[in-house]
């Protein structure tokens, strides 16, 4: 039975969606049912954790068959990477739940309970059919979500961004197809699991580098790096908080847990020779995404910007090739998540309450909304990597990680992580800080964070800080699969 | 195995033709009466053929009468189960739809069961004149149900268009059959492939008729350069009949084709194979195109069966000797069968209730009045776009896996690009009911919800579903397995060999 607590938690959340969706009608109720379902999601999480054991690899597997024809199964395990972003997810989402003001309706409530299921069904997947069955279906109720409670040009933005994914992750399918055929070639026996993937042979060089490309362009959309970034400003400024809270805590992470996860062991030698591209589309991302979070000046943007610039940055870090740069980038995911969640979800507040997104409008929040103002301080600070955060030590990391890479890229990340601390303390300073230069200073009707919101932002305000200070106790939960993959699969010399 | 069994299918249907013929000559029934008349009549033609249903088995029966020209085995009995269920489907479906417009009598309850019985007959039918005969019966009985629609004045249009372009095909095939039996002595399929692996005479006037017999199989699937004509004749008629066309007929054309192909299928597959490569591009590229400019959700549904057309070629081209990849053929028939006649019933309820035209802005604001309808047709729209958890999902991965499998990386890249398309037209039906709110004056108030037809699409979502996610044996949801599919389309194939 304990090898099926993965799959309890796969699917609790959609299970209870079901239920909801045919029972009752209240908002209130399905919220409140929502939220402790999320809760004992993150007991089971937490239980997952505490019995995990770093040195075995894949742990908690379950292997049943789906469709035989084909060698499907529903394979599913989890090892250092996915388990600490199973416990990210577990951690972020109960807590959102007491920020989210906008789900008045069940709808909402029953959409962000299957999207809980479609993410960790992703992460948890070990078949590449799995993976894509639950990939894709994550993106549905993150539509509906949109187009439903959204503001502003929502229908344009949510075609957009569902367009601009599903044919992302389309590519991805003609790759596993293919794959699975030239497996099915050489071995007699169809089978989609990932460890049967790293045993083909037969491909040549240049049939890799394609699949390679269709899988990154599907991860890229979804992260978003450079050049395949251009949905994110729409779909963050018109999209509800909880779908922009989803999509840039968790979603963005899963594309670059997907690259981890598939395509380094798949393709060992096309990542290892093609590194030094990533690192710089990632490096370039940083410093492009930086630029253009400077100019914004609606809130939203900004941290859409903001957000995509981290990732890239994170993205360098994975293609670092050394394990400072994995495992800083792995630090990075969650230190990251949970900042910008909680920056996003306190924006979503500050935009409710005052009516205002735009920077020029805003100010004075800090005399009138106090707590507010040093909780948003604190993952600010994060997001921009002071020492003490979270955000400082994953940083620190991906830095020698690149530096280890290249020394010059090492130098120019060191220095472009000054963008990211310009533009958000600039923004910080104008927004919250002075007083209001529109309307002749007339104070904004900025309530104060509720008791119920504060006990929701406490374990992340904790979190941050007893990640700055004490990285081992996390670290060594995921280190020695960072070091497998380093050692294992990557071809001999490759490291540097 | 009692043969008498055998027959039974296609009598009881036979026989319901018949009684639904005598019932309306009195106005003392009502179309209720019909419907439940035709379904029994079904429904027990369902249970004779799964008396035999998954057994290997290939007989002709009463060989002095009928000869080699109807067989009875494995693989037409897994057609005829499709033919049957789908029009069981169709016509409790369609049961509102039916009770609301005056124009659909009895007569058209017998006419559809004659069109069935040429189908069934079709499915049966290992002879070419046989077939050209079950062809006619069925395709006539089409012609005449399609001009039943006598409140749109397209329908004469419709009616004579497809009339007459396909009594013009249909000459075709009587012309390849005679070209085929100049060449061979014989119009038996069997007997066909024996003397193809024979001799290599006269292989020229074969591979003409060969083809000449391939313009009528692309001219009734819809398939480029012959699928002008599903636009108007499909929205010219009947919704039924629109439904009833693009899924259940468009089967039973492929279960002469698909049995004409695996049992030749050394010689056609190399003329054939550029032909379909081509058509399979184009039939893409054109229903695409087609399906983009629509704003008719009926037109819309129409030019999109030709998408789904083309990958159906493309799964053609990867049937590999044997038939081995004619499982993708059969699973993608199933899963559009299931969600197009969801989508086109759903369509005619809801037309059934109101007086509207149905383009994509009457969709505006659906999923606040009636929830429900909007999420049964969310399913059948994600189904046709192939998203995964449905059972369009899996119909395109068999499919494509196979060609991918056979070689066709290239043409399955392009129909995966065509699918990417689909995802607009099919998703912007799905904003505009969820994401609009309602804008005009129809009274969705006075809908009767509390009908077959509403129970009737709701068991197809759930198949829909089902399929999709088949056998996922999680300890707490065990559902019977969709690979019980594979084994019995195994079964079937390898019964056309016996």
């Amino acid at each position: 039975m304990s090898a099926d607590i993965l799959s309890f938690i796969i699917f609790l959340p959609a299970i209870v969606a079901f239920i909801l969706m045919i029972t009752t009608k209240d908002a209130n109720t399905v919220r409140n049912i929502a939220f402790v379902t999320t809760i004992i999601i993150f007991g089971l999480v937490l239980k997952l954790y505490l019995s995990f054991d770093p040195e075995a690899g894949i742990q908690f597997v379950t292997n049943n068959v789906w469709i035989e024809q084909y060698g499907i199964n529903y394979y599913i395990g989890v090892d250092g990477f996915s388990l600490t972003i199973l416990m990210l997810i577990a951690l972020l989402i109960s807590p959102a739940y007491l920020l989210l003001w906008e789900g008045r309706t069940k709808g909402y409530w029953i959409n962000m309970l299957l999207v809980q299921t479609g993410i960790t069904g992703a992460l948890l997947s070990l078949d590449m059919v799995l993976f894509y069955f639950f990939w894709e279906t994550m993106l549905l109720p993150i539509f509906l979500i949109m187009g439903m409670f959204g503001t502003g040009n929502k229908i344009f933005s949510t075609i957009k961004v569902t367009v601009y994914t599903i044919a992302g992750s389309l590519l991805m399918l003609i790759a596993i197809m293919y794959l699975g055929t030239a497996y099915y070639a050489e071995f007699g026996t169809w089978s989609f699991a990932i460890d049967s993937f790293t045993q083909i042979s037969t491909l040549s060089y240049d049939a890799k580098l394609w699949l390679f490309l269709a899988f990154a362009t599907a991860f890229a959309i979804k992260i978003p790096l450079f050049p395949f970034h251009t949905w994110i400003t729409d779909t963050y400024t018109n999209a509800p908080t909880g779908a922009v809270f989803i999509l840039s805590a968790i979603m963005a992470k899963l594309g670059v847990y997907a690259i981890v996860r598939f395509l380094i062991p798949i393709f060992p030698e096309i990542y290892s020779d093609f590194s030094i591209f990533f690192v710089c589309i990632g490096i370039f991302g940083l410093i492009y995404f930086g630029i253009a979070a400077l100019m914004q000046n609606d809130i939203k943007r900004m941290f859409a910007y903001a957000s995509a610039s981290h990732l890239s940055f994170i993205t360098a870090g994975v293609f670092s090739l050394n394990a400072y740069g994995m495992s800083g980038a792995l630090y990075l995911i969650i230190a990251h998540a949970i900042a910008t969640g909680g920056l996003f979800l306190l924006i979503g507040i500050l935009h409710r309450e005052t009516g205002f997104k735009t920077i020029s409008n805003l100010g004075g929040i800090a005399k009138q909304a106090p707590i507010f103002t040093v909780i948003f301080a604190i993952f600010l600070f994060s997001n921009v990597g002071l020492p003490g955060t979270s955000g400082f030590t994953s940083e620190l990391l991906i830095i020698f990680g690149l530096y280890e890479f290249h020394p010059v890229l090492g130098y120019i990340s060191g220095l472009t992580v000054l963008i990211a601390a310009s533009f958000m303390l600039w923004m910080f300073q104008r927004a919250i800080l002075q007083d209001r230069e529109t309307d002749n200073g007339k104070d904004l009707p900025m309530r104060d964070l509720k008791i119920k919101e504060i006990l929701g932002l406490i374990p992340w305000v904790v979190l941050i800080f007893v990640m700055g200070l004490y990285p081992d106790y996390f670290i060594d939960k995921f280190e020695p699969s960072v070091l497998h993959y380093i050692s294992d699969i990557l071809p001999s010399g490759a490291t540097k | 195995m009692n043969s008498i069994l055998l027959i039974l299918p296609m009598i009881s249907v036979l026989i319901g033709a018949l009684v639904l013929m005598f019932m309306s000559m009195y106005d003392t029934f009502k179309i209720r009466h019909f419907i439940t008349v035709s379904v029994i009549a079904l429904v027990i033609a369902v249970i004779f053929s799964m008396g035999n249903f998954g057994d290997l088995y290939s007989e002709s029966l009463f060989p002095v009468i009928l000869g080699d020209r109807i067989v009875f085995d494995s693989y037409a009995n897994l057609f005829s189960i499709l033919l049957l269920v789908g029009t069981i489907f169709i016509i409790l479906v369609g049961e509102s739809y039916a009770n609301k417009k005056t124009y659909l009598k009895g007569e058209f309850y017998s006419i559809m069961l004659f069109s069935l019985f040429g189908m069934l007959l079709l499915a049966h039918a290992n002879e070419l004149i046989t077939a050209y005969i079950a062809f006619e019966i069925a395709s006539f009985s089409v012609y005449i149900m399609v001009g039943f629609n006598s409140e749109d004045g397209r329908r004469v249009e419709a009616m004579f268009k497809y009339l007459v372009l396909g009594s013009f095909i249909g000459v075709f095939f009587l012309l390849g059959t005679a070209l085929i039996y100049g060449a061979t002595g014989t119009t038996n399929l069997t007997e066909i492939a024996e003397f193809m692996q024979k001799s290599q005479e006269n292989i020229a006037l074969l591979y003409i008729g060969l083809t000449m017999i391939l313009f009528t199989f692309l001219f009734k699937i819809a398939a480029f350069p012959f699928q002008s004509w599903v636009l108007d004749v499909y929205r010219g008629s009947p919704v039924l009949i629109t439904a009833y066309m693009a899924s259940v007929f468009k089967i039973a054309i492929f279960a002469l084709f698909l049995r004409l192909y695996i049992q030749e299928f050394s010689m056609i597959h190399e003329l054939w194979e550029p032909i379909f490569e081509t058509l399979t591009l184009l039939t893409l590229l054109i229903g695409t195109w087609m399906a983009l400019n629509q704003t008719v959700i009926k037109s819309m549904l129409a030019a999109s069966s030709i998408v789904h057309t083309g990958y159906l070629i493309l799964a053609f081209l990867a049937l590999g000797e044997g038939g081995a990849g004619s499982y993708a053929i059969i699973f993608y028939l199933i899963a559009y069968l299931l969600s197009a006649i969801g989508a086109f019933g759903l369509v005619s309820h809801i037309i059934a209730q109101t007086k509207v035209k149905i383009t994509y802005d009457d969709f505006k604001g659906l999923a606040h009045e009636r929830p429900y309808l909007a999420a049964m047709m969310t399913i059948f729209l994600l189904s046709l776009a192939g998203i995964p958890s449905t059972i369009g999902f899996m119909g395109k991965f068999y499919v494509f896996t196979e060609a991918i499998s056979a070689g066709y990386t290239l043409l399955a890249t392009l129909a995966i690009l065509a699918t990417m398309i689909s995802i607009y037209y099919y998703f912007k039906l799905i904003a505009m009911m969820y994401f609009y709110s309602s804008d005009k004056e129809i009274p969705l108030q006075t809908f009767d919800d509390k009908r077959i037809s509403t129970y009737a699409i709701g068991a197809l979502g759930l198949l829909t579903i089902w399929g999709g996610i088949g056998s996922i044996v999680v300890f707490f949801v065990p559902i019977p397995s969709i690979d019980e599919i594979l084994v019995v389309t195994q079964t079937a194939i390898a019964s056309l060999f016996i």
